[in-house]
């Protein structure tokens, strides 16, 4: 079924675009008087006929199949009902509808026998073929990936438009050029070869402006769609854009060989037009065009694969590069300055080879093995192990119910040869470099895989997925702990770093909330906190919650030893009405009791969701409510807020 | 007629085309929208206006539904955390005026509860029964 989507997408995508490029090409080169090129303008528009018809055809059979997919029945498609269902009530469907009308319209006109003798009639005829052809291939961006964004949907479908309307300018009208240079080679298309080649050195010309055009909105629609290296190498959405890649550098140095070469030869006014000259012109364009053709076959492709910032990508190089080595590895620091000293050098010798005309070799080979070797030099050290699963997202997010279950799996599996702390022994430190560097999903392979050189079992039978995923999460937290010592009761202003793991506040039976539901809204002070001993301070917060309230701040309190009853030991007087934790405080406890261990902490958690002081209980004593104001005091003031943390550890 | 005459005309066709489209069904559309939210909140009222009716009941008088946990009771108030009151209050902590100082005799703090408010405008909501959730 998907060769078939395939197939008919292709054959839709093809036909718009090759009725788009002819109608440019026609009004670029403006009207033929030659008895051959005059053919050509008629062979186009007959053409023309037939493309709209196999446009709609395609487009009919491209419904048909989507609605048998859309219904999960393949005899779907033959039923009226389904089929309309899928036209009136989806959006695709409306596109779709929109589109073919605005077909049904040029078919219309194409089929309309008009007089064109006269030019501004034959312009008017070519142009309203255009437009309403231009139309018709711009409205699929309506319905593509980049109508599904969700922010900035407007920015991203103007740019699939360009993108779109550029490959139909283009693609399309190479094809017409080569119909036009065929004609015009012929041993009896002599009268058509001025015309031919005035036509040629326009789209040659115009072709630049979109071929820029088609590579800005392309890198911008990659941005947005493929989002990073690891999901261009690791996924099929990215992978076709890197066959896109490598079809179009042939097609750039076609280009660059018919507009360099073989159009000068045949522009020179004291030059006639020669027949050979213009079949190698011919040949280039044709073959040009082909492998756009082929260009437009991945792009049908990419359309019907997922996006690849949705998909999981798997890394398939045994190797990636680290910048995270510089930092841990000082000695590397030199080797990369160097490498990319000699690389510069060499960037700069290969641009001198372009403008230098004597000696232009041995610069361009001495620019070319700077390059190599201040690669060598620079990039080597950066080498790190990766597998398949380096860019794997995990399962869960990075949250206490997750870490809690880690730290049981942990202490059940793990906790033999790494130590409680996870700095056992002679084996890595999980908290420290280079293991806490690691990408998320390399531990998840090491986990599943093993080490068996270094005796670590695999665990990828032993402990289902979700699983590894929670170890991971609570050896990130055994990281973030530890980093956590060197916070202390004063907000480091500007200095966010440490992601406060999320967590549920249930209070009774209403619905629970999320720590992150604060997040760009409110300040969190996180109150874990034990009675008898607590009392006091407890107090002194439900007295002081209205003015805290007024500056932002959100108190949320987490009885050390969970109760249902928890509100209720608390006391009506003073009256404490922030949101105190009555059902799931244990893995709250747990987890945030890494950071702050005691009978009572108090941890403030920004608005971004970044811890930013603790105050713990065991040493000396709690703040005052006046100091905990000046810390936040200090986060009002803050001018550049940090990014959200990611809700999930990479 | 000239084929620069048929275009102009099909290019106008496609535009008055377009406009009325969107005058006559995108347009009704939004406004059916609002109309059908504006009496889905009269239907609402009307029913919290039913609930209302009683021996006693003032012109206008509403009644709303809530559920929540006691935080603090006095004789005149009760402070509950509660759910989103539909027609009333957002999900928070509010403090309420209690119609009978004996409402609070039957909760405690900490209690999870279902209530009931009556009042004509949000500001004068007192309520008016409590039951153990």
């Amino acid at each position: 079924m998907k060769g078939l989507l395939l197939g008919v997408f292709w054959a839709h995508l093809v036909s718009c675009v090759l009725l788009v490029g002819a109608f440019f090409v026609l009004l670029l080169a403006s009207r033929p008087m030659a008895t051959t090129a005059r053919c050509w303008d008629r062979r186009l528009v007959r053409g023309s006929r037939l493309l709209v018809f196999v446009a709609m055809g395609s487009g009919v059979v491209w419904l048909l199949v989507r609605t048998a997919i859309f219904e999960n029945r393949p005899q779907a498609a033959l039923e009226p009902r389904a089929v309309s269902r899928a036209v009136l009530d989806t959006w695709p469907g409306l596109v779709w509808l929109a589109r073919h009308g605005l077909l049904v319209v040029l078919a219309a006109f194409l089929a309309m026998r008009a007089n064109v003798a006269e030019r501004r009639n034959w312009i008017a005829a070519r142009g309203e073929a255009l437009a309403l052809a231009t139309l018709a291939l711009a409205l699929t961006s309506a319905s593509s990936h980049a109508a599904a964004i969700t922010s900035g949907t407007l920015w991203a479908v103007a740019v699939d438009v360009t993108h779109l309307v550029g490959t139909g300018l283009w693609v399309g009208g190479l094809v017409a050029l080569a119909l036009l240079l065929g004609a015009a080679s012929r041993e009896d298309g002599a009268d058509a070869r001025p015309y031919a080649v005035l036509a040629a050195r326009r789209f040659s010309r115009a072709a630049l402006i979109v071929m820029l055009l088609l590579m800005a909105s392309g890198v911008l629609n990659a941005i947005t769609q493929v989002e990073s290296v690891a999901a261009l190498a690791g996924t099929t959405h990215g992978r076709l854009l890197l066959a896109k890649l490598a079809v179009l550098v042939p097609i750039l140095v076609l280009a660059a060989v018919n507009r360099t070469r073989i159009l000068p030869a045949l522009s020179a006014p004291s030059v006639p037009v020669g027949r050979a000259t213009m079949r190698r012109l011919t040949a280039f364009v044709g073959l040009e065009a082909a492998l756009a053709l082929v260009l437009i076959v991945l792009a049908a492709a990419m359309t019907l694969t997922t996006p690849a910032r949705h998909a999981e990508p798997a890394w398939p190089l045994p190797f990636r590069l680290s910048l995270d080595v510089l930092v841990d590895v000082p000695a590397t620091r030199w080797r990369a300055l160097l490498g990319g000293q000699l690389a510069v050098a060499g960037l700069v010798a290969l641009i001198a080879s372009c403008l230098v005309r004597r000696r232009r070799v041995p610069v361009l080979a001495g620019g070319l093995a700077l390059v190599a070797i201040g690669a060598g030099v620079g990039i080597f050290p950066l080498v790190v192990d990766a597998y398949p699963t380096t860019y794997k997202r995990p399962l869960p997010t990075y949250q206490v119910a997750s870490i809690a279950s880690g730290m049981t799996i942990y202490r059940e599996h793990c906790v033999g040869c790494h130590g409680a702390t996870g700095a056992g022994g002679p084996l890595a430190d999980l908290r420290a470099p280079p293991t806490s560097r690691r990408h998320a999903g390399e531990i998840f392979w090491l986990i599943s895989r093993g080490i068996p050189e270094r005796g670590m079992p695999d665990f990828g039978i032993r402990l289902g997925e979700a699983q590894r995923w929670d170890v991971i999460n609570f050896i990130r937290a055994l990281g973030a702990a530890e980093g956590a010592r060197t916070l202390g009761s004063q907000v480091d202003r500007d200095r966010a770093w440490l992601a406060a793991p999320d967590f549920t506040v249930a209070v009774g039976p209403l619905a629970p909330g999320a720590l992150r539901d604060h997040r760009g809204r409110r300040m969190v002070l996180l109150v874990l906190y034990t009675l008898p001993e607590s009392r006091a301070r407890m107090a002194e917060l439900a007295l002081s919650y209205d003015v805290l309230s007024v500056i932002g701040v959100e108190i949320i309190a987490v009885p050390i030893h969970a109760s249902s009853e928890a509100i209720r030991e608390l006391g009506s007087s003073p009256p404490v009405l922030f949101p105190v934790v009555t059902d799931g405080s244990g893995d709250i406890v747990t987890t945030y009791g890494m950071f702050a261990p005691g009978p009572h902490a108090e941890i403030l958690i920004d608005r971004q969701g970044y811890i930013r002081a603790i105050w713990r209980g065991e040493g000396g004593g709690m703040p005052r409510a006046s100091m905990v104001q000046a810390q936040v005091e200090k986060l009002n003031e803050e001018k550049s807020p940090p990014p959200f943390p990611d809700d999930h550890v990479h | 007629m000239p084929v620069w005459q048929v275009a102009l005309v099909l290019n106008f066709t496609l535009a008055v085309g377009l406009g009325l489209g969107y005058a006559g069904w995108g347009r009704r559309a939004e406004a059916l929208d609002r109309e059908f939210g504006a009496a889905r909140a009269q239907v609402e009222r009307l029913e919290r206006e039913r609930a209302a009716c009683g021996p006693g009941a003032r012109a206008g008088e509403q009644q709303w539904e809530g559920r929540g946990v006691v935080r603090a009771t006095y004789p005149q108030l009760l402070v509950i955390t509660h759910e989103e009151i539909r027609g009333l209050l957002p999900a928070r902590t509010t403090s309420f005026r209690a119609a009978s100082p004996t409402l609070r005799e039957s909760i405690r703090i900490g209690d999870p509860i279902r209530f009931s408010l009556r009042g004509t405008v949000a500001d004068d909501a007192a309520v008016v029964a409590v039951e153990q959730w």
